[in-house]
């Protein structure tokens, strides 16, 4: 799976004894940012950026695996489509992920019938992962406007202002709103009507990041999928993947086509409103990267938005967890969260020095983590490069960390580390897609009909998402999506059909684009899926 | 690097796969394709891996997360597909009232919860070591904030409902604890004066400010 390159570093014995030897010192040996995320950040690696040629976004740059899906062939043609069932409902939500419940739940509120469709089953997300926390400015020494600012700063201001002031200003409110759900947030000395806990994260001025423990997204998840699944008016249909669009004469959005993985056949559902919640795209492991993210993170409502006419933004930014596993390999790319180093944990190279601030934006702390493995400070054990996680020094300072850190213990034990003698080896991971589809504040993309809400959008988080602003994202949006779908104009004739598909072939043949392999892919390579074999509809006698 | 090689059998196909490798890891090497059964793929919070496990030489099968559990040489592992079951305990968040009649709304929603038969076969079923037998009791004797604790860490691998002979569900049992606890009385005095000052007018962002 991994095509990185592969480099060398200190052995993991001399490096443990350098680590021991002495109380690392930050060595002040990084590089400016703006000289460090050029030289080191997988984004700016040559063959991490194309230009497209076709589409909404022509002439934009593009991660050239992406750029390969959003130009790839379709799934399906129109004679798949002979015979298919069809259900209508006002709103369809794609996704069951965190993004995908709050706007399922929030159009149900609306007066709205639902149908969720989802390619593995409601949950299956990268929301139920999620560990640190999610951000809202509740604290008195904050303000509404230091969220804002800080997520545009750690966004290096790529954000869209708008969107921006709105979801920090959703916060307190998305966070009432998950109360009343049931989602517990943990609160100092327990006290239901005291203080809330809050983190600080990585490129923030305040302490903001609220929690339940440290598997917030489980919480979080939990509880949404208990209101969807209790809730009458939304249909689930679970292992349901969307493979394309249903676009009118008008090239409004009027539904979409799914596979139902049960019954191996193709459905269409018909809606007012179709809403993509589709999540990220970790699983496409570009640039050779392990990743933190669920099986389904595969980029497909980037297909198939853009396909349909939607615009894009920022399809060229990704965000590298700086604290993936590194050793053992079996375990690569699995996430230590980022409140181990909110905490107070330390990164140390091979010489047993500590090479940048933990508490940097994420981008720069990755970087300087690739820069100690690429020239060779790394520390190397079974073949596997990266630096230490200094859990020792941090659980001898402070004993009841792993208390509060329940699912570091828990990996530790995983890697068969005892994490109060023995350091993690980390590697950043593959984590988050910064861009996305393009909306406004009601989540509405520029095709009509056509709605997104959660990690498939871009234009919140920047070029660099800050950490527990994803989980605010999802509500916030997902909420907003959500309502204004439920009171989206119906379409004058809304028998959906493929005529989107067919225009953006003629697009790409006129461009002489050559599409190769075919697209959404719905499951990672190793998942081996091929839906025509699925459905029995090649012959493979051999 | 060459690793050792086990053979262990995943829903009827030999598999061959790295020592080191977990159940998830040795089924994405088995070739056919994986369109269920596999969630987070390691981290251990969906559920969605659930399987049952039996060891060589072992008469008896085990309930585990495939992503979290080592293979094993001679192993045979079968998951467990995720249903929709057809008896699922409604209730509206809005509509239960306001804490002093927690007890009769547990026996409404959930009136199979009485009857446990403390056979254990959920304690049994969970993956994840959890009481949830005594989470039962806790929650029947409305003992809401304990049994919140005893089904903190719980994943909803449904796995404790598969086993439970009384349908008693109890992952959603201790869930609607949970929610019930949560919705009724947490209420966050710093969160509650930001809302105040945002629904008054008196905080807003200036986004012209940078
Ligand atoms: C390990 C990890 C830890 C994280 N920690 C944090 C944190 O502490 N704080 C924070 O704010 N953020 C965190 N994040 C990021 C955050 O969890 C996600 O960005 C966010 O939850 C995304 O939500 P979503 O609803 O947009 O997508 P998801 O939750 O990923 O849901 C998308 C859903 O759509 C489904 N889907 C995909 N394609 C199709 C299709 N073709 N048809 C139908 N369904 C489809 C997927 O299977 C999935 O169920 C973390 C992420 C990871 C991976
Ligand atoms: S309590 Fe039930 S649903 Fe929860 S983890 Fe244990 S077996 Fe799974
Ligand atoms: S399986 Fe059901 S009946 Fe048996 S102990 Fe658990 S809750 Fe009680
Ligand atoms: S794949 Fe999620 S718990 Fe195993």
């Amino acid at each position: 799976m991994s095509t990185q390159q592969k480099f060398t570093g200190i052995p993991y014995e001399t490096a443990l004894a350098n680590l021991r030897a002495k109380t690392p010192e930050l060595n002040g040996t990084l590089p400016e940012k703006d000289v460090l995320l050029k030289t080191f950040h997988p984004d700016h690696a040559e063959t991490a950026r194309t230009t497209l040629t076709v589409g909404a976004n022509a002439g934009d740059f593009c991660h050239p695996d992406l750029a390969k899906l959003l130009t790839a062939n379709p799934l399906i043609e129109d004679a798949d489509l002979a015979g298919a069932e069809n259900m209508v409902t006002d709103v369809l939500v794609i996704g069951g992920g965190g993004a995908g419940a709050a706007a399922a739940l929030t159009a149900v509120q609306e007066g709205a019938q639902v149908i969720m469709a989802n390619k593995l089953r409601i949950g299956d997300s990268n929301t139920v992962m999620a560990e640190g926390g999610m951000q809202a400015a509740v604290g008195a020494d904050d303000s509404l406007q230091r969220h804002f600012e800080d997520t545009l700063k750690g966004g290096h201001m790529a954000g869209k202002k708008e969107l921006v002031a709105q979801m920090v200003t959703d916060a307190p409110s998305a966070v009432r709103w998950l109360i009343g759900l049931g989602m517990s947030f943990d609160t100092q000395g327990g006290d239901p009507n005291g203080l809330l806990v809050r983190k600080k994260a990585g490129g923030t001025t305040a302490q903001r990041i609220l929690c339940h423990r440290d598997f917030t997204g489980l919480e979080l998840m939990k509880v949404l999928r208990e209101a969807v699944d209790i809730e009458p008016r939304i249909t689930q249909l679970n292992r349901h993947p969307a493979v394309e669009l249903l676009s009118d004469a008008e090239g409004r959005c009027v539904g979409a086509v799914l596979y139902d993985l049960e019954r191996r056949k193709l459905i269409t559902v018909h809606a007012k409103a179709v809403i993509l919640a589709t999540g990220g795209s970790g699983r496409l492991h570009l640039q050779g990267f392990a990743t933190s993210n669920h099986y389904g993170a595969t980029a497909d409502g980037l297909v198939l938005a853009y396909r349909m006419g939607a615009k894009l933004r920022d399809v060229d930014s990704f965000q590298y967890h700086p604290t993936g596993v590194a050793h053992p390999p079996h375990l690569a790319g699995a996430l230590i969260s980022e409140a181990t180093r909110s905490a107070g944990t330390k990164l140390v190279n091979g010489l047993g020095e500590r090479f940048v601030d933990e508490l940097q934006p994420r981008d720069v702390v990755a970087a300087a983590i690739l820069r100690e493995v690429r020239e060779g400070r790394g520390v190397e054990r079974d073949g596997q490069v990266g630096v230490f996680l200094d859990t020792p020094r941090i659980i001898a300072e402070q004993p009841d960390i792993l208390q509060r850190l329940v699912t570091l213990g828990h990996i530790a034990h995983k890697c068969g580390v005892n994490p109060a003698e023995e350091p993690l080896i980390i590697h950043p991971t593959l984590h988050y897609q910064n861009g996305g589809i393009e909306i406004n504040g009601n989540g509405e993309t520029c095709v009509r009909g056509l709605f997104a809400a959660g990690e498939v959008t871009g234009g919140i988080h920047g070029r660099n998402r800050l950490m527990g602003n994803a989980l605010l994202d999802i509500i916030s949006f997902g909420r907003r999506a959500g309502k204004a779908a439920a009171h989206a104009e119906p379409a004058h004739n809304n028998r959906g059909g493929l005529s989107h598909v067919h225009n953006f072939q003629r697009a790409l043949q006129k461009a002489g684009v050559k599409s190769e392999g075919k697209a959404p892919v719905l499951y990672p390579n190793y998942g081996t899926f091929d839906w025509k074999e699925h459905a029995g509809l090649v012959c493979n006698i051999d | 690097m060459s690793e050792e090689k086990y053979k262990l059998i995943i829903d009827g196909l030999e598999v061959e796969a790295d020592k080191n490798d977990t159940i998830i890891q040795a089924y994405a090497k088995a070739g056919k394709a994986i369109t269920a059964n596999v969630g987070c793929m390691g981290q251990g919070v969906c559920g969605s891996c659930r399987c049952l496990v039996r060891k060589e030489g072992e008469r008896s099968a085990e309930t585990k997360l495939g992503c979290e559990t080592k293979i094993e040489a001679g192993m045979q592992v079968s998951f467990l597909d995720y249903f929709l079951p057809t008896h699922v305990h409604h209730y509206d968040m809005n509509k239960v009232g306001d804490g002093w009649n927690w007890l009769e709304e547990v026996d409404e929603t959930f009136p199979e919860a009485k009857n446990c038969r403390h056979c254990g076969g959920c304690d049994t079923a969970c993956p994840k070591g959890l009481e949830v037998q005594n989470g039962v009791a806790q929650v029947v004797m409305g003992d809401f904030s304990t049994a919140s604790t005893t089904f903190d860490e719980c994943v909803m691998c449904n796995l404790c409902t598969l086993a439970c002979p009384e349908h008693i569900r109890p992952n959603h049992l201790g869930l609607f604890a949970r929610r019930m606890k949560a919705a009724r009385t947490l209420r966050p005095i710093d969160l509650m004066r930001r809302l105040q000052e945002i629904d008054s007018g008196k905080v807003s962002v200036n986004i012209d400010a940078i």
